[in-house]
């Protein structure tokens, strides 16, 4: 175990500030639970299945939209690495709805998809889309050409060549767009669920915040900061176990 | 050159004319339902209203203002926080735990207890875009002002710089690309966090007024702003890019 820093013993001290300020009535606010209620709110939501279930239906369409979103990705970006004349006719499209900030497009989205799942998925998807086409482009730029003419020479067939030795190249530069995809699209799948429907945590956010239940409030930011932190540490898992050979040779993005 | 660049350019704005092309016909012709898609032309004629009345400015402002402010101040403590971390053992041992924590917040949830402690006004929208701001930059800075090359520490010690000077001269511009490469990815997540708060608020500028058109059924207005909105995120970019390069030009020279 590491001997705790200065920085644990802030964090300790904030916490305790939080808790004695709350208790004794120093900030006397009803918006200003004691840390240790938000905790035991945190604890009952979690044991009677309330949390459990609305993080699984987070994460479900999370996960939905980034699958979506990455294999949409990766295609369009192979496309424009194979064909200069269709980057340069998709390309200014791609340019002028990529820098569109994810929230405004909620409220079209749900004139055609409605509230629920689609729309949701959908925004997730579009989240995911573009940092995963941006590296998939930079990643086969970075391809060798003497892999490829190699594959070539040996009569390896196109297909082939795009299985065994394009996607496998581009995979550590996919993944960097992924983690930078996977935080975004935490982000804005919550705030899908602010703004639109019933569903998840970012619902049971603003539900409990015009309900004036403050615990219930923080520990759902709680459970959101864990599930940033948690996804986060998983991707850099599999990220190693996946592509530590792209570490491993001393490369790097 | 220039004249290369712009027929460069055709293909894509012919594909975007033949899209929007298409979008009109198949509106017109029934394909869409006019109720969730009005035809381009409709949606032109009332940007252009809303361009030639002036009516655009109020809003836009409203929104870039939070934007500016926020962007400002997010990445003003960003960038103190970070070169402090970066310089002082002391400092990064202090805030390093602290930082941890809250970095993985997605800090859209905190716009709703925001809310509840500023109110809905400008302070709680500012707020959360600078907190917003502040972690990419943050981040993005320590790592620079730990790379900073040690054979250029040494010689501005040799030649008895003070730490202001040496931060001021060597360390900042060194740690400079780092320090813009997190401004640009929370200039994406400022503009984020405005629309949001914005339509949480239900106050102010562009991201209120497309979330009211969508529940008022006044769709033309909504795509009407949607891109105006559109527009403020590619306008943002640009000079973004610009300043980037005219920041960094000594660096592809060098």
């Amino acid at each position: 175990m590491r001997r705790p820093t200065s920085g644990f013993w802030l964090v300790l001290a904030l916490f305790l500030l939080w808790e004695v300020s709350a208790r004794t009535g120093m900030v006397d606010s009803p918006n200003w639970p004691p840390f240790s209620q938000v905790l035991a709110a945190l604890a009952r939501d979690t044991l009677s299945g309330e949390i459990p279930l609305l993080v699984g239906s987070t994460l479900a369409r999370m996960f939905a939209g980034l699958a979506a979103g990455t294999v949409v990705g990766v295609a369009v970006g192979l496309l424009f690495g194979a064909s200069r004349l269709a980057t340069r006719v998709l390309g200014p499209t791609v340019e002028l709805v990529r820098p569109i900030p994810i929230p405004a497009i909620i409220p079209p989205l749900v004139l055609f998809l409605g509230l629920d799942n689609g729309m949701k998925i959908t925004i997730a998807a579009v989240t995911a889309f573009f940092p995963v086409l941006t590296n998939t482009a930079q990643g086969l730029r970075a391809v060798e050409a003497d892999q490829l003419a190699m594959a070539r020479t040996f009569g390896v067939p196109a297909w082939r060549r795009l299985f065994l030795v394009t996607l496998p190249a581009i995979l550590p530069y996919v993944m960097a767009g992924l983690r930078v995809a996977l935080a975004l699209a935490l982000v804005t799948t919550v705030v899908a669920e602010m703004i639109a429907g019933e569903q998840g945590v970012g619902h049971y956010l603003v539900l409990m915040q015009f309900a004036g239940r403050a615990e219930e409030m923080y520990a759902a930011v709680l459970v959101l900061a864990l599930l940033g932190y948690a996804l986060n540490r998983g991707f850099l898992w599999l990220e190693r176990r996946l592509i530590g050979w792209f570490f491993a040779t001393g490369r790097d993005g | 050159m220039r004249i290369e660049r712009l027929t460069a350019l055709l293909p894509g704005l012919g594909f975007l004319a033949l899209l929007l092309a298409g979008l009109e016909w198949a509106v017109n012709a029934g394909l869409v339902r006019r109720a969730l898609m009005p035809p381009p032309t409709a949606i032109w004629e009332v940007l252009s209203d809303l361009i030639a009345s002036g009516e655009v400015l109020g809003p836009l402002f409203a929104t870039l203002r939070l934007v500016f402010i926020g962007f400002a101040i997010g990445s003003a403590v960003g960038i103190a926080l970070g070169t402090a971390m970066g310089w002082w053992g002391a400092a990064y041992r202090l805030l390093e735990p602290l930082v941890e924590m809250l970095r993985p917040i997605p800090k859209a949830a905190l716009v709703p207890p925001l809310m509840l402690f500023l109110g809905l006004g400008d302070t709680m929208k500012i707020t959360s875009v600078s907190l917003a701001v502040t972690f990419p930059v943050l981040v993005n800075t320590l790592q620079g002002v730990r790379g900073v090359d040690r054979v250029l520490l040494d010689s501005a010690r040799t030649h008895g710089w003070g730490t202001a000077r040496v931060l001021r001269h060597v360390v900042l511009p060194a740690a400079l690309p780092f320090i813009l490469a997190g401004m640009k990815t929370s200039l994406g997540l400022a503009l984020i966090i405005t629309v949001l708060s914005e339509m949480l608020t239900g106050q102010g500028g562009l991201g209120f007024l497309i979330l009211d058109m969508q529940r008022s059924f006044l769709i033309r207005q909504m795509y009407a702003w949607l891109v105006i909105l559109a527009l403020v995120g590619l306008a943002l970019n640009a000079v973004f890019a610009w300043a980037e390069g005219r920041a960094l030009h000594w660096q592809r020279r060098g």
